[in-house]
C-alpha cells in the first residue's frame, strides 16, 4: 500500500540511483518497515520526511544493512544490494552519517577519518575538499574525537563519510540538537557538497529540510504515503499540515 | 474439548454467585490438574519404587530400591529448586549471576557454625554488625531511609529473637539466621553491582562466591569450617531432621516434607512472577530503560528479586545438605558446580519457563544416577546400531555438514525454489549432534591411548563421561535449542494454536460472505 | 607518551596518581615485613606473575571490547597451551632451546586455530544473543577441560628444565634471580609494547579501537569487522597458549591451571575497566604484585597461603565500590 499518490517516478526518466521498492523491516518481533518505497534521482538532495517513530532511520539503517529488510527490494546504481553484508554495501559507494553522529571518540580527528579510507591515499585526494568544507576540523587534527563539541563531531562524521568516492551519502538527522548558527554551517555544507555526490537526508526540521531538499519522501507508521517534488510540497500547506503536522 | 462442554455447562448456572464459585473451581482444575497429578506421583513415588524392585519403603536395615530412590529422587527435587531459583534471576530477571553457589551452601555452614560456636555474649555484637551492613547496604542501594529504618528494625528484631541470650542456638534458629543472612549477602552484591552493566554482575558475583569457597576451602580456618573435609554436624541435628535411616532417622518423613517444599517454591516462584511485582520484574528484564520510564525503580525490583532467588536457593541448600550422606557441610558446596548445574538445567528446560528447570533437572538427575554404573566398550553398539568406529565415521560426515552447512542450505533452498531455507534447522541440529558425537568419540580414543590399552576392550563407565557430556549439553543447548525444552514446546504449542485460529477466522469469514445475502433478511 | 599524560582526564589522572600509591605502599610493606632480600624475591615473582596474568588478560579484555562476548574459555586456552606445549617439549628430541621454541610454535599454532573454529563456528552464530555466549564459552572451557584431562590424564606435571639459554641465575643488589623469570618478564614487556602497538600506529589497531566503541558503525565505513573478530579472538587465544606454555618450565601444567588464571584475568580486567587496552596492563602489575606480596605475607604470619587466594578478589571488590567501572574503565549506568 503506497498510499494516493503512489511514488511517482519522479527522476524524470533517468533511472534513479537509489531505488527502494516496498520494503519490510523487522527488529526483533516488531514489524517496523511495512512497504517503504524511497528513489534517489541521481545528482539532488532527497529528504525523508516524517513523524517521529515512523521510521526513517530504520529506512537508512536498511538500506546501509544494519537492519535488513525481509521482503522487498534495494537497488543502487542499477544493481541489486539488498543481501549484501554492510560492509560490501558501503564498499559499492554509499557513506553513511548515522543519527547521533557517532564518532569514534577514543581516535583523534585525523585517525578517524583515516579509518573510513577505501584505498591508501583517499584522505590525501580529498583534503582540499574536506577541509574546504569543514576548516574547523584541520585545526584539530590531533585532538581525540571525544574532546570535540557537538557540532564539531557532527561535521566530522559528515567529513568521514566523504574521505572515500561515495556515490550517495545517507545523512541520518544532521541538524539534531545543533544551535542556530550551526545549522546554519552544516546547512552550508551540505548543500555544497551536494555538487558532488547524492544525499539522501533524513530531517525532523521541516524549515531545513524545506531549504535543503529537491525532492521529498513521506513516511507514515513505516510505509511510504508521498513523494514528489519539493516545490509542491511547500506550497501546499494542507499536506504539510496533514503528514507531518507543522503550519 | 472436555474444556470447552465444561465450561459451557458452567455457563448454565442460573445462580450468580454459584456460576462464578463453579467457574473458579472449574479454572483451577483445569489449571492445576497436570500439577497435582504431578505431586501426587511423587508422594507416591516411594512405594511405586517399592512395588517395581520388590523392597520396603520402609525397612529395618536402610537398604534396598525404594529407600535408595528416595534419598536420589529428593536430592533431585532439591536441585531442580535451586534450579528454579536460578531461573528466577536469570529467566525471569535477566540476571546472570555466576554466584548461586554462595547461597546454596552459605546455609549449612551459617547454621552449623552457629551452633557449635555460638556464646550468648555474642548477641550484641551481631546485631551491632547488622547495623552496620544495614547502613552500608542503605548507602549503596541508595534506598529511602524509611523504607531502610523498617528493614533494618524487623532485621534486628528477628535477630534478636533467633539469637538467644542464654544457651546454645538451635537447629531452626540457625536456619533462620541463615535465611537473614542470605538476604543481607544478596542485598550487598545486588547494591553493589546490579546499577552496572550485567557482565559486571556475572564477575562480581563469581568472584564473591569464589571469595567463600577459597575461605571454606582453607587450612587457616580450619578449626571454624573444617577445611576440605568439612563440618561434621550429626550430632547437632535431631532425628527428626535426619533423613540417614541407620540411627533412628526418618527418611520416608523427610522425604515427604521435601515433597511438600518443592511443591511450595514452585507455588511461590508461580505466584511472585504472576503477581505485579512479577510483571514489573518481567517489564524490567524485556526493557530496562521503558520500565523506568513508566515510574518503576527498575533497581529496586531487581534487588526484590535477588533477595527472593537467594533465599529460595539457601533453604533449598540446607535441606540438600540434610539428605547428604556423609553428614557434613563441606566447600563442593559453594563450588562452581552448584552454579553451573542450575544455569545447565535452566538452559536446558527452558529460560524463563516455569516447568523447565524441573523437567530438565528429573531428566538429567535421574538419567545420570540410573546410566552412572553402567558401562560399554568400544565394541558394543550403541544403541544396538552402530560400533563406535562406525559413530565416528558417521559424525565426520555430521561435522563436514556443519562446517558447509551455509552452502548446503543455499543448494537445498536453490533445488526447491522457495526463497527460505527449508528445513535448515533440521540439518543444523542433526550436524552439531554429530559434531558433538565425534567430540566423545575423540575424547574416548583418547582416554584409552592414554591409559594404553586396547581400544576394543577398554570398559568406559558412564560417570566418568558426565563433565564432558554437561560440557555438550551446554553448547549443543545454546546452539541448537536456545529455548530449551519447554521453551520450544511452548513455542510450537503456541504458533499450533495462532494458526488454527487464523484458520477458524478465515474460514468464518469466508462463511460469512457466502451467508451474508440470506443474513440480510433474517435482521 | 608526554601528549598522552598531558591530555588526561582528571580521572584518569587521579587512577594513574592511586595506582602509583598503591604500587609504592606494596613495595614499602613487602620491604618492612620481608626485609630486602626476601622483598626482592617477592617482587620479581610479583612482576613475572603480572605478565603472565597480562598474557591472558590483555586478551580477554580485547575479545570483550571489541565482540562483547566475555571469554570464559580464556581460562581453557591457557590449559591447552601449556599441556600441548609440554607435550612438544617433552618429545621433540632437539637441543632444549629448539625444542621449547617448538613447543611454543606447537602451543601457539594450535591455540590460535582452536580460537579461530570456536570463533567461526560457534561465537559468530550467536552475535544477536550475548547472554548466549557466556553461556557457551563457559560450557566450551568444561568441554576442554575435560579433553586435556583425558589426552594428558589427571596427574600434574612435573615443570620441564627450562631451555639452556634461560638457564641458571643471575646477581642483582646483592639477590640471586632465575634468568627464566626474567625471560618471562621480558617477554611480557616485549607483547604489551607489541601490542600497544598494533593498537596505536596500525590501521588494524585503529579499526579494533573503533570497534570496541561501536563495530556498527565501523562496518557501515566498509570494513569487513567479522575478519577483525575472528583476528581478535585469535589473538587473544594465542596470547593465553603463549601464557601457558611458558608456564611449563616455571610450575609444570596441571588442571586448575585454567580456573586459576581465568579468575586472576577477570579481576585483572574488572580492576582495569572493560575494554581498556592501557588499564588492563596497569591492572596487571597490580594483581600481580598483590598476589605475589600477600601470598608471601600470608606464608609468613599464617603458615598457609589463604590470603593470596582472597587478597586479589578483595580488591577487585574493593575497586568496584570506589570505581565502579573500573580505573581506567568508560563511565557507565
Amino acid at each position: 500500500m503506497t498510499g494516493p499518490a503512489a511514488a511517482p517516478n519522479h527522476g524524470a526518466g533517468a533511472p534513479p540511483l537509489l531505488d527502494v521498492e516496498q520494503i519490510h523491516t523487522f527488529i526483533g518481533e516488531f514489524h517496523i518497515l511495512q512497504g517503504v518505497s524511497v528513489q534517489v534521482p541521481r545528482g539532488s538532495i532527497t529528504v525523508l520526511l516524517g513523524r517521529n517513530g515512523a521510521g526513517k532511520t530504520t529506512t537508512l539503517r536498511s538500506i546501509m544493512g544494519l537492519n535488513p529488510p525481509r521482503a522487498g527490494q534495494i537497488r543502487f546504481a542499477g544493481q541489486s544490494i539488498h543481501r549484501l553484508r554492510p560492509h560490501q554495501i558501503a564498499q559499492r559507494g554509499i557513506g553513511y552519517v548515522p543519527e547521533k553522529r557517532i564518532i569514534f571518540r577514543d581516535l583523534t580527528v585525523g585517525q578517524n577519518l583515516q579509518i573510513a579510507e577505501r584505498q591508501k591515499g583517499d584522505l590525501a585526494r580529498k583534503a582540499d575538499l574536506i577541509f574546504g568544507l569543514f576548516p574547523d576540523l584541520h585545526r584539530l587534527y590531533d585532538l581525540p574525537g571525544g574532546h570535540l563539541s557537538g557540532g564539531q563531531q557532527q561535521m566530522l562524521a559528515i567529513a568521514r563519510a566523504l574521505v572515500p568516492d561515495n556515490a550517495l551519502l545517507l545523512i541520518d538527522e544532521p541538524s539534531e540538537g545543533l544551535a542556530p548558527v550551526l545549522i546554519e554551517q552544516m546547512m552550508d555544507a551540505i548543500r555544497r557538497l551536494s555538487a558532488h555526490t547524492t544525499v539522501l537526508l533524513v530531517e525532523q526540521n521541516f524549515q531545513v529540510a524545506s531549504r535543503l531538499a529537491e525532492h521529498y519522501v513521506i513516511i507514515e507508521e513505516g510505509a511510504t504515503v508521498r513523494a514528489g517534488r519539493m516545490a509542491d510540497l511547500v506550497s501546499d500547506k494542507q499536506l504539510i499540515k496533514t503528514y507531518l503536522g507543522v503550519a | 474439548m472436555i474444556e470447552r462442554a465444561v465450561y459451557r455447562r458452567v455457563e448454565r448456572i442460573e445462580n450468580p454467585t454459584g456460576r462464578k464459585l463453579a467457574a473458579g473451581l472449574v479454572r483451577l482444575v483445569l489449571e492445576n490438574w497436570f500439577y497435582a497429578l504431578f505431586f501426587v506421583l511423587l508422594w507416591r513415588f516411594p512405594y511405586l519404587v517399592a512395588d517395581l524392585t520388590d523392597s520396603e519403603v520402609m525397612p529395618q536395615r536402610p537398604t534396598g530400591g525404594s529407600v535408595f530412590w528416595q534419598s536420589v529422587m529428593a536430592q533431585t527435587l532439591l536441585i531442580a529448586c535451586l534450579a528454579m531459583s536460578y531461573n528466577v534471576l536469570f529467566g525471569f530477571g535477566g540476571i546472570i549471576s555466576f554466584g548461586h553457589a554462595l547461597f546454596f551452601g552459605i546455609g549449612g555452614y551459617t547454621t552449623f557454625i552457629l551452633m557449635r560456636e555460638y556464646e550468648p555474649g555474642a548477641r550484641w555484637p551481631v546485631l551491632a554488625g547488622f547495623a552496620a551492613l544495614v547502613v552500608v547496604i542503605g548507602a549503596l542501594a541508595r534506598i529511602p531511609w524509611r523504607r531502610l529504618a523498617l528493614a533494618a528494625l524487623v532485621g534486628a528484631a528477628l535477630l534478636y529473637l533467633l539469637l538467644p541470650g542464654s544457651g546454645g542456638v538451635s537447629v531452626y534458629q540457625g536456619f533462620g539466621v541463615a535465611v537473614l543472612l542470605s538476604v543481607a549477602l544478596s542485598l550487598l552484591s545486588g547494591a553493589v553491582t546490579l546499577r552496572l552493566r550485567g557482565v559486571y554482575f556475572a564477575m562480581f558475583t563469581l568472584a564473591l562466591a569464589e571469595v567463600f569457597w577459597v575461605l571454606a576451602k582453607s587450612g587457616t580456618l580450619r578449626a571454624l569450617t573444617g577445611a576440605e573435609d568439612g563440618l561434621p554436624f550429626r550430632d547437632l541435628i535431631p532425628d527428626a531432621l535426619n533423613p540417614t535411616p541407620t540411627a533412628g532417622g526418618n527418611r520416608l518423613a523427610m522425604y515427604r516434607v521435601t515433597v511438600i517444599f518443592f511443591a511450595l517454591v514452585f507455588l511461590a516462584i508461580r505466584r511472585y512472577i504472576n503477581s505485579p511485582v512479577g510483571r514489573v520484574i518481567v517489564a524490567v528484564r524485556d526493557n530496562e530503560q521503558r520500565a523506568r520510564a513508566i515510574g518503576y525503580n527498575a533497581f529496586h525490583y531487581k534487588l526484590l528479586t535477588m533477595v527472593f532467588a537467594g533465599v529460595l536457593a539457601t533453604l533449598s541448600g540446607l535441606l540438600f545438605v540434610l539428605w547428604g550422606s556423609a553428614k557434613r557441610v563441606d566447600p563442593t558446596l559453594l563450588s562452581l558446580n552448584y552454579t553451573v548445574e542450575p544455569l545447565l538445567l535452566t538452559l536446558i528446560g527452558g529460560v524463563g519457563t516455569l516447568t523447565g528447570p524441573v523437567v530438565a533437572a528429573l531428566g538429567l538427575e535421574l538419567g545420570r544416577t540410573y546410566l552412572r554404573e553402567e558401562t560399554f566398550t568400544f565394541s558394543t553398539r550403541l544403541f544396538g546400531l552402530l560400533s563406535l568406529w562406525q559413530a565416528l565415521w558417521v559424525a565426520g560426515f555430521a561435522l563436514f555438514f556443519y562446517v558447509f552447512r551455509r552452502g548446503l542450505r543455499r543448494g537445498v533452498a536453490r533445488a526447491l525454489g522457495a526463497g527460505r531455507d527449508p528445513g535448515s534447522r533440521a540439518v543444523t541440529l542433526a550436524a552439531g549432534a554429530g559434531a558433538a558425537a565425534a567430540l566423545i568419540v575423540v575424547a574416548l580414543v583418547a582416554q584409552a591411548i592414554y591409559a594404553e590399552t586396547d581400544l576394543d576392550t577398554y570398559v568406559y563407565k558412564v560417570a566418568d563421561l558426565w563433565q564432558l557430556f554437561q560440557g555438550m549439553l551446554f553448547v549443543l543447548v545454546v546452539m541448537l535449542l536456545p529455548h530449551g525444552i519447554v521453551g520450544t514446546w511452548n513455542r510450537w504449542w503456541f504458533n499450533r494454536r495462532l494458526r488454527r485460529m487464523a484458520r477458524q477466522a478465515a474460514a468464518r469469514a469466508a462463511g460469512a460472505e457466502t451467508a451474508e445475502p440470506s443474513g440480510g433478511h433474517e435482521a | 607518551m608526554p601528549g598522552y599524560f598531558a591530555r588526561l582526564t582528571p580521572r584518569y589522572r587521579r587512577s594513574w596518581a592511586l595506582v602509583a600509591a598503591y604500587l609504592a605502599f606494596l613495595v614499602l610493606i613487602s620491604l618492612i615485613d620481608f626485609g630486602g632480600n626476601t622483598a626482592g624475591q617477592t617482587l620479581f615473582r610479583g612482576l613475572m606473575l603480572s605478565m603472565l596474568i597480562f598474557l591472558v588478560a590483555s586478551g580477554l579484555s580485547l575479545i570483550f571490547g571489541l565482540l562483547d562476548v566475555l571469554n570464559f574459555a580464556q581460562g581453557a586456552f591457557v590449559l591447552v597451551g601449556a599441556y600441548i606445549g609440554y607435550a612438544t617439549y617433552q618429545s621433540v628430541e632437539l637441543s632444549s632451546t629448539y625444542s621449547f621454541l617448538a613447543a611454543v610454535g606447537a602451543a601457539v599454532v594450535s591455540v590460535g586455530l582452536l580460537g579461530a573454529v570456536i570463533e567461526t563456528g560457534l561465537i559468530r552464530p550467536l552475535y544477536a544473543r550475548p547472554v548466549f555466549q557466556i553461556v557457551l564459552t563457559f560450557g566450551l572451557g568444561a568441554i576442554l577441560l575435560d579433553l586435556v584431562q583425558r589426552i594428558y590424564g589427571p596427574q600434574p606435571k612435573q615443570p620441564l628444565a627450562p631451555p639452556e639459554l634461560f638457564r641458571g641465575t643471575f646477581y642483582l643488589f646483592g639477590q640471586s634471580l632465575s634468568i627464566y623469570r626474567l625471560f618471562i618478564i621480558g617477554l611480557g614487556l616485549v607483547i604489551m609494547v607489541a601490542v600497544g602497538l598494533l593498537l596505536n600506529r596500525t590501521r588494524l589497531g585503529i579499526i579494533i579501537r573503533a570497534g570496541v566503541q561501536d563495530a556498527e558503525m565501523v562496518q557501515a565505513l566498509g570494513i569487513n569487522v567479522r575478519r577483525v573478530f575472528t583476528f581478535v579472538f585469535v589473538l587473544g587465544a594465542v596470547l593465553a597458549g603463549l601464557a601457558g606454555i611458558v608456564l611449563v618450565p616455571y610450575q609444570g601444567a596441571t588442571l586448575d591451571l585454567g580456573n586459576q588464571f581465568l579468575i586472576l584475568a577477570i579481576v585483572v580486567v574488572v580492576i582495569g575497566g572493560m575494554g581498556s587496552y592501557e588499564g588492563t596492563a596497569v591492572a596487571s602489575f597490580i594483581v600481580g604484585l598483590t598476589r605475589a606480596v600477600a601470598e608471601q605475607m600470608s606464608l609468613k604470619h599464617f603458615d598457609a597461603p589463604v590470603l593470596a587466594e582472597t587478597s586479589i578478589l578483595i580488591l577487585m571488590i574493593v575497586v568496584l565500590l570506589v570505581q565502579p567501572s573500573g580505573l581506567f574503565g568508560r563511565e557507565e549506568s
